[in-house]
């Protein structure tokens, strides 16, 4: 493969502190120019960088991986005993399984996919990324969604503000119509609160025993304040109510509970209780149409998804496996095939040479029929000849082995360029040669 | 011949059947609601052939037998979910829907229908066909609206119980399917009042009077009466839990009162000769 393979060298959650991540981790314009720098590096046909909160990595297609090393050492010169390198198959391995989000902290979550892709059209703007990383790219992403749709990874809650809206969503649908009380200022409270925007609530209500931090947390969460003593009332009124304050006692008792309901109606009441100590008392639930859940409960749930997904993960590295190998496989083939069309070009030619030249001598003795058995024996010489080579040749292609049409490549006399480089557009002379040789 | 078309639409009905439970079970597989509607609606065209050649050879009789009644109640109930289907997007009650129907045509499947006592002519009458399928579409709603309920009943369970299982997941929102039997209730329970208002007319008629404590008349003005009691509690406050298992008694009461009445010959006179002097319904035979 003329001595250029893909190599990835980068740092994750896995291997580096928050604080070595951020000093590498590049957006907007530094990436379009960190991603020109590398192109220019001697030996780098393309590149690619993923950076995200979690990760940042850099790809090359290079004949080392000194200069995507260089991107971070230049950067951060401690970042050196964080990194890892990957190349070949291993690199590709990595990207696939990044893209598919088996590498992410929350195993299956569906950002990492985004990224990759805006990595990669970035890289392709930047025409730092060329016709390998396209291809390359591309098979990720359709190796991603084979897993998203073929196994259940993205399934389930994963955090407890996605348990909260699951459950809202299976008790009320969506929230239109209805509103959310969110009870003391506690953060987990604000994030569920927030979470919970998706399924469209009418309007949020904030209380808290001080109005300060109280006014503050409404703002934060485009909600209205209300005053403490108001509790009682609002329970009527809002249909999910999330609390967490730093109270040591039940701040929603059943007996607020059992008078809330009785003014309520027809409409159930969620009471999703986040705090530690409970401020919300568990015989709540024993009310008809009341939903009550404690932080227990939740985490529960987002264990079970994680466990749920921890079997989906083998299932999809299955896929990815199969789908690295299908993609180096393609790879290697496409390398093999120049070599062949070459040799089988060659020998062609010879042969139509060496059969005109006979013609041109004994022709004049032969009548039609004869000249074309004339014809039609080189040709077979030729196909038989080649027979053994092109079967071997074609084994060690999709097995792999780009020994052999080097080999071959030398044995015969075909110029190195026919040897299938890397980094050619697709379409490309020698491989359509191939392409249609093959056809014959 | 009826019975052969019938019997086609019966395997129509087990393919729908399999394909929406297939669905449930695979939630991912979304293809295969869309399957299971398809052959819901091809039961129900093969069936309305069906019944249509039924009318024609057996000249509507059939329809005056429990059998029938079921076979009908099966296509009106087919016909309502396919109707439902259009509005709320919920395949996974199609799951709960389409086994039910199975089960209520699978009987009525084997056998030739058989010579329902034939009813005299006075019952060749327009209010007796508004009658018998006002009634029977009332109770397919009925039976519709009983498997939602015992799909809230389900999820409810679920919910409540912090047991986030693969129910918990397939199953629509409380909310919505309490919505969902509401509606049923209250469009069945318009169904079934008129059926008895076509059947006091019809029994004006034939029986000469309006009330003659026939069983199937008890039992259907109990089982109107507790359904209207179903939709007037609705506006005060019943709902969820509650409304879900009154939805369930309601059906239940009203399928064992159907079976009983139906199998104990003579019981009433909604069967047999309908009332009639033995003499026309025997010459008739």
């Amino acid at each position: 493969m003329s001595g250029h393979e893909v190599f990835l060298v980068g740092l994750s959650h896995k291997s580096a502190p928050i604080d070595v991540r951020e000093k590498v981790a590049l957006t907007g314009d530094d990436l379009k120019a960190a991603l020109g720098d590398l192109r220019g590096m001697d030996g780098v046909t393309e590149a690619l960088v993923v950076s995200t909160c979690n990760r940042v990595e850099v790809f090359v297609h290079a004949d080392a991986e000194e200069p995507a090393r260089r991107f971070f050492t230049s950067r951060a010169p401690d970042a050196d005993g964080h990194l890892y390198v990957k190349r070949g198959m291993e690199a590709i391995r990595h990207l696939f399984r990044v893209a598919a989000s088996l590498d992410s902290m929350v195993v299956g979550e569906q950002q990492i996919l985004g990224q990759v892709k805006e990595a990669y059209g970035l890289a392709s703007a930047a025409s730092a990324a060329g016709a390998y990383f396209s291809r390359l790219c591309n098979r990720a992403f359709a190796t991603a969604k084979r897993v998203r749709t073929e196994t259940d990874i993205g399934k389930g809650a994963s955090s407890m503000s996605q348990v909260a809206v699951e459950l809202v969503e299976k008790i009320f649908g969506d929230l239109k119509g209805r509103s959310i009380l969110l009870v003391g200022a506690g953060k987990m409270g604000a994030l569920s609160a927030k979470a919970l925007a998706v399924l469209g609530a009418d309007r949020v209500l904030v209380t808290n025993r001080s109005p300060e931090r109280g006014l503050a947390l409404a703002e934060q969460v485009a909600g209205t304040f209300r005053t403490w003593e108001e509790l009682p009332r609002l329970l009527t009124e809002a249909d999910v109510v999330i609390v967490s304050t730093g109270a040591p006692t039940y701040v929603v008792t059943k007996e607020m509970a059992r008078a809330a309901m009785r003014a309520r109606h027809t409409r159930s009441l969620c009471l999703i209780d986040l705090a530690v100590p409970r401020n919300v008392d568990p015989a709540c639930a024993d009310l008809g149409d009341v939903f009550a859940y404690d932080v227990d409960d939740m985490e529960r749930v987002v264990e079970a998804t994680h466990q749920a997904r921890r079997g989906e993960a083998l299932r999809a590295e299955a896929i990815v496996e199969a789908e690295v190998m299908a993609f180096t496989r393609e790879r290697e083939a496409r390398a093999a095939l120049p070599v062949l069309a070459q040799l089988r070009r060659r020998a062609e030619r010879i042969a139509r040479a060496e059969a005109e030249r006979t013609l041109a001598q004994v022709g004049a003795k032969l009548d039609e029929k004869g000249r074309r058995s004339v014809e039609a024996m080189a040709q077979a010489i030729v196909n038989k000849l080649l027979h053994g080579p092109t079967a071997r040749l074609k084994e060690a292609a999709s097995s792999g082995d780009t020994a052999l049409p080097g080999a071959a490549a030398d044995l015969f006399g075909i110029e190195a360029d026919a040897a299938g480089q890397e980094g050619r557009p697709p379409g490309d002379r020698p491989e359509r040669a191939a392409a249609s040789t093959e056809r014959s | 011949m009826s019975v052969l078309i019938l019997r086609a639409a019966a395997v129509l009905y087990a393919l729908a059947a399999g394909a929406y439970v297939a669905f449930f079970a695979r939630p991912r597989h979304t293809r295969v609601a869309t399957v299971g509607f398809w052959l819901l609606a091809a039961a129900f065209a093969v069936h309305a052939a069906a019944i249509g050649v039924g009318c024609a050879e057996f000249g509507g009789r059939e329809f005056f037998s429990l059998r029938g009644g079921l076979v009908l109640m099966v296509w009106l109930g087919a016909g309502a979910y396919l109707f439902l289907g259009r509005y709320y997007h919920m395949p996974t009650v199609g799951a709960f829907i389409t086994p039910l129907i199975l089960v209520v045509l699978v009987p009525a499947v084997f056998g030739e229908p058989g010579r329902p006592g034939v009813p005299p002519e006075t019952l060749r009458n327009p209010s007796v066909t508004v009658h018998i399928i006002t009634a029977v579409l009332g109770v397919a709603l009925f039976g519709i609206a009983f498997g939602v309920a015992l799909m809230y009943l389900l999820q409810e369970r679920e919910v409540k119980g912090k047991h986030f299982g693969a129910l918990f997941s397939r199953l629509p929102s409380l909310d919505s399917l309490d919505q969902l039997t509401q509606r049923l209730v209250r469009a069945g329970f318009v169904f079934y009042s008129v059926a008895l208002v076509a059947g006091t007319l019809t029994a004006r008629v034939v029986w000469k009077s309006a009330w003659s404590w026939d069983p199937q008349q008890v039992i259907s003005l109990a089982i109107w009466i507790l359904y209207g009691a179903m939709v007037q509690l609705r506006h005060t406050g019943w709902h969820g839990r509650r409304y879900a298992v009154l939805t369930l008694v309601g059906f239940v009461l009203v399928l064992g009162s159907m079976l009983t009445l139906g199998m104990v010959p003579g019981a009433t006179r909604h069967s047999g000769t309908y009332g009639a002097p033995v003499s026309e319904a025997g010459g008739a035979q």
